[in-house]
């Protein structure tokens, strides 16, 4: 499911890298991974280009189980068959960020018919419902306008306090800024969060579609020599900002980001830093590609409060396919429809921590089948350190 | 009247408030604590103060030397603080976040990092003013009760008292907790305490097991509080432990009802007894008050086997009719017995033949004596002798004759299907009354099934005479050849029988008034009591001493009466209400004195 709507954002030209939020993606990918529990089973199927179904049949102690469904106006063409998926598509690992592409025009998405706008907003419907207990969860998704984009999630539970909860997200990506507004109906929480890119206002970089889209600011940018060509990485700013009018409490936190784009020479690297200035936490990250298939990723956390500390590091490992031999290029040239078998036979996501907490996830595909097993381990419980272990297989066609 | 209240040796002791501390950790951690709360929560200092509470006396509903049963009326405004450590989560977005689903949170990056901060919360100023329901009694120990929310005013202050928000947070949470704890927890841990000064066993036993329950406890009270206050013999908690290993291994009930109402002494005697059977040793052990009766067991063991089948017999229902099923299996044709049934029995009763008669014929009056014990030993004294001149012994007598008739004559010599014949007529009308009887008494026996066992080869050397005569030994058919027994009986038995009936009648009517909980626990300790008692001690005199041994067994039952109900009563605040209607019933139900007094 993610992945449909991943290809969802794709389709619509939307850069879900720009964001406060994903901020710290890359050490989120590569730390914070969940490893399963339990056996699970996940069946999915895109009927059809705008319909997703997906299964899932889980056994932690009891049975469970989800359904769900998925509605896309927009035609999703890329394949959905887990033989052919490629694996980088649907495993997290580092993410590397690309440059930032000047939103679509406004007029792009005109559509005229007869001297009528008959052009549409593209939705995204999503509905999963959880058997045992009777949980829903619901997600809208709209694309309002090229930088503008709605997003709205609710779950409805019998457990939560007023019988469930929504989110609604506004979105708003001019790629140069990106800003959202957030507010929760779980005590009204109202959120803000911006996210700023130092550098060159990708929109100023085709001055030949200068048109009223465009903010007044391009001009001048525009007038500048485009030093982008220098640069080989991005330094981006943000900070986020909530407060639950019911229960009148917030939060705060900024954070800096400096990623290499694809045009760095060198090996990829990731920094980020965090600062909870109310709470007096301190996170950064660094994460590095230090080869084609192997990610390191280190972070470390402190409070200057309480003065804890926790030291988080994590790989991931890449393992290819045997190498293509001298004749595989023969083989493919005549109907190279399996564009999604890049090679890769398998992900392996470790991380540790300073308690000796252990998570290992092991992410491949055996023949038309996804699987992920995952283990979790904490050294410090010598008798029995086994804390999780999962394995969960995927089939969509 | 007036208290003298001593409130300064309870905080001069060191070790009761170390002990005190424990046990408010325990109860404090024990309930789901908010998210908030990120760690076990800690008493670090306990201190009553110096200033005692006011107790106003309301009502004084019992009073005697070693019980006591009042209401008061309490106001407290004293000095006392108690400090709390615990570790709290400071960032309240976190906290929220932390109890909402994923999918539709926000997902902040940074905003809801933890800061766990360590807190020390001390609650001082309390204001309690309750009504408190207060029960001693030197068994069962201090039970108290709060009637209404005593929790008045509260002032906690702690390390966040310069932020308001999360000061009338902690306010608010605590409170909260604090009245749960008053209203749960302490009445239980000052009963755990009680018991530890006025329970010397229950300290004992309670060191390994303060963590478990309440309802462990309470079962632990039953055990002991039969053992502790027995007129008989004085039981030993250890000597409990004994008693119960050594019935399971006797294959008697292994509930651990029966014990309890036994002196291990009285026991083992009656072991050694009952192996003197077996073995045909002469040596029988002499038991003070008690008559031996040889053939009591088996008898016994017939009826149980009808009552068997049903493994509840609890209700008095169900134990009457499983007994007439057996009765009409066994031999009854007035009955309309299965055949099969019968043809089984026949067998059966060769095997078991005399023995079984003459054990049919001690169980099915001692069933019924047993149930009638209960009552007895409260109707006893007036009603036995009347009841045994009465209709009942003629009754009995008329079974007893035909039986004996039967059982002497036909099981001895005769083949198996000619005695079962025969022995089958006779008994049919007299057994008719006696079912009724053995209804009771199945219920009694409830869980005799292994019991048979033993006891039929007990039997077996006992009466030669079955021996030969049984071809199959089949042991399922015994059930029905207990009936047929009943005929063998003496004729000193259906006096004791007659005297059983009537209680037996006044049994059932009782059980339905009683609370249900108190029914049960009455009912299933019970049944093996009287089970129990018949086997072991076979007297073979039946009349003035069985009539003793009945008084004993009247008075025991009465006491067991008397826990159950306290039992329910420590159960919660419908206490009094069972209390009285458990007074009621055992004035009422039969007219009788209480138990208690009866004994």
């Amino acid at each position: 499911m993610d992945y449909v709507q991943n290809a969802f954002y794709d389709a619509t030209h939307w850069n879900r890298d720009n964001s406060y939020g994903s901020l710290t993606a890359t050490a989120r990918a590569l730390l914070d991974f969940d490893t399963p529990r339990g056996l699970r089973l996940n069946v999915s199927s895109l009927s059809s280009p705008n319909f997703a179904t997906s299964y899932t049949l889980g056994s932690i102690g009891v049975v469970d189980g989800s359904l769900s469904y998925l509605y896309s106006s927009l035609p999703i063409k890329e394949t959905s068959k887990s033989g052919e998926i490629e694996l980088r598509h649907v495993i997290q690992g580092y993410r590397q960020l690309q440059e930032l592409r000047r939103p679509d025009e406004q007029w792009w998405w005109e559509e005229w018919h007869q001297g009528k706008r008959v052009d549409k907003r593209d939705a995204l419907l999503y509905g999963r419902l959880f058997l045992p207990h009777s949980t829903l969860e619901a997600l809208y998704l709209r694309r309002i306008s090229p930088t503008q984009q709605l997003k709205i999630t609710s779950v409805s539970d019998s457990r939560l306090k007023s019988g469930g909860t929504i989110l609604a997200l506004f979105q708003h990506d001019t790629g140069k800024y990106s800003t959202e507004y957030l507010y929760s109906t779980d005590s009204a929480l109202l959120g803000i969060r911006g996210l700023y890119n130092f550098g060159p206002d990708p929109r100023a970089r085709a001055p030949s579609y200068t048109t009223a889209a465009t903010t007044p600011t391009s001009p001048s940018a525009a007038t500048l020599p485009s030093p982008s060509e220098g640069l080989h990485g991005r330094f981006s700013a943000g900070a986020e900002l909530y407060y639950g009018l019911l229960n009148k409490s917030g939060g705060v936190s900024t954070g800096i980001r400096f990623a290499t784009l694809p045009r760095h020479t060198g090996f990829p690297y990731t920094m980020t830093l965090n600062l909870n200035p109310l709470m007096g936490n301190l996170s950064c990250t660094y994460a590095v590609q230090a080869a084609p298939s192997l990610a390191l990723c280190s972070r470390f956390d402190f409070n200057v409060y309480s003065y804890e500390s926790d030291l988080q590091l994590g790989v991931e490992l890449w393992r290819r396919r045997r190498k293509p031999d001298a004749l595989d290029w023969a083989r493919a040239k005549p109907g190279s429809k399996r564009k999604g078998d890049d090679g890769v036979a398998g992900v392996l996501k470790a991380r540790v921590n300073q308690d000796w907490a252990v998570g290992v996830l092991w992410e491949g595909r055996l023949k038309d089948l996804l699987y992920t097993g995952g283990v979790t381990l904490d050294f410090r419980r010598r008798e029995s350190p086994f804390r999780a272990v999962g394995l969960e297989l995927q089939y969509s066609s | 009247m007036a208290f003298n209240f001593n409130w300064s040796p309870l905080t001069a002791d060191a070790s009761f408030y170390t002990r005190a501390q424990e046990l408010l950790t325990t109860a404090l951690n024990k309930s789901p604590k908010p998210p908030i709360i990120v760690d076990d929560i800690l008493v670090n200092e306990l201190n009553l103060g110096s200033v005692p509470p006011d107790l106003e006396i309301l009502e004084i509903g019992d009073l005697a030397e070693d019980r006591f049963r009042g209401i008061f009326k309490m106001c407290y405004a004293g000095d006392a603080f108690l400090t709390l450590k615990t570790r709290v989560q400071a960032n309240p977005l976190n906290t929220y976040l932390s109890t909402k689903p994923s999918f539709a949170s926000p997902q902040p990056l940074a905003a809801a990092s933890g800061l766990t901060i360590p807190l020390q919360i001390t609650l001082s100023d309390i204001k309690l003013s309750a009504f408190i329901i207060l029960v001693f009694s030197r068994q069962k120990g201090l039970t108290l009760v709060f009637r209404n929310d005593p929790l008045e005013s509260l002032k906690v202050s702690s390390t966040f008292d310069s932020i308001p928000f999360v000061r009338d947070y902690l306010q608010n949470e605590i409170e909260a907790q604090l009245r749960t704890l008053l209203m749960d927890e302490v009445p239980a841990i000052i009963h755990r305490l009680s018991l530890r000064l006025w329970v010397p066993e229950y300290g004992a036993r309670e060191d390994g097991e303060i963590a478990r329950g309440d309802e462990n406890l309470a079962s632990r009270e039953k055990v002991i509080d039969p053992l502790a206050s027995p007129p008989q013999d004085p039981v030993d908690p250890s000597g409990n432990v004994l008693d119960a290993a050594q019935i399971a291994s006797l294959s008697l009930d292994s509930s651990s009802d029966a014990h309890s109402l036994f002196s291990q002494k009285n026991l083992l005697r009656l072991e050694a007894l009952t192996d003197s059977h077996r073995t045909l040793s002469l040596f029988t052990p002499g038991i003070r008050d008690a008559v031996f009766r040889a053939w009591a067991g088996p008898t016994e063991r017939g009826e149980a086997h009808g009552s068997t089948s049903p493994a509840t017999p609890m209700t008095p229902g169900i134990s009457r009719a499983h007994s007439y099923n057996g009765s009409t299996s066994t031999t009854y044709t007035f009955c309309d017995g299965p055949d099969s049934g019968v043809h089984t029995t026949r067998p059966t009763l060769s095997s078991y033949g005399s023995a079984a008669a003459g054990l049919s014929l001690g169980a099915g009056r001692h069933g019924k004596p047993h149930t009638g014990r209960k009552r007895k030993h409260r109707v006893v004294n007036l009603r036995k002798r009347q009841s045994g001149s009465d209709d009942t012994a003629s009754i009995s007598g008329e079974s007893t004759t035909a039986a004996t008739t039967s059982s002497a004559v036909s099981e001895a010599a005769i083949s198996c299907a000619v005695a079962d014949d025969e022995l089958i007529t006779p008994p049919h009308s007299p057994q008719h009354k006696v079912r009724f009887r053995n209804s009771q008494d199945s219920i009694d026996l409830g869980d005799t099934p292994p019991r048979l066992r033993n006891l039929t080869p007990r039997l077996e050397p006992l009466t030669a005479i079955p021996i030969p005569t049984n071809p199959s030994p089949t042991i399922p058919a015994p059930p029905p050849v207990p009936r047929q027994q009943h005929a063998s009986s003496p004729p000193a038995r259906p006096k004791l029988r007659s005297p059983p009936s009537i209680p037996a009648s006044a049994y059932p009517r009782e059980k339905p008034p009683q609370p249900s909980t108190a029914t049960s626990a009455f009912s299933s300790p019970s049944q093996p009591l009287g089970a129990p008692p018949f086997h072991y001690v076979e007297t073979p005199s039946g009349g003035i001493l069985e009539q003793a041994w009945l008084m004993k067994m009247a008075g025991e039952m009465a006491r067991r009466a008397q826990e159950a109900k306290e039992k329910a009563m420590d159960g919660g605040g419908g206490f009094w209400e069972r209390r009285n209607g458990d007074g009621e019933r055992a004035g009422e139900g039969e007219a009788e004195p209480p138990p208690a007094y009866g004994v």
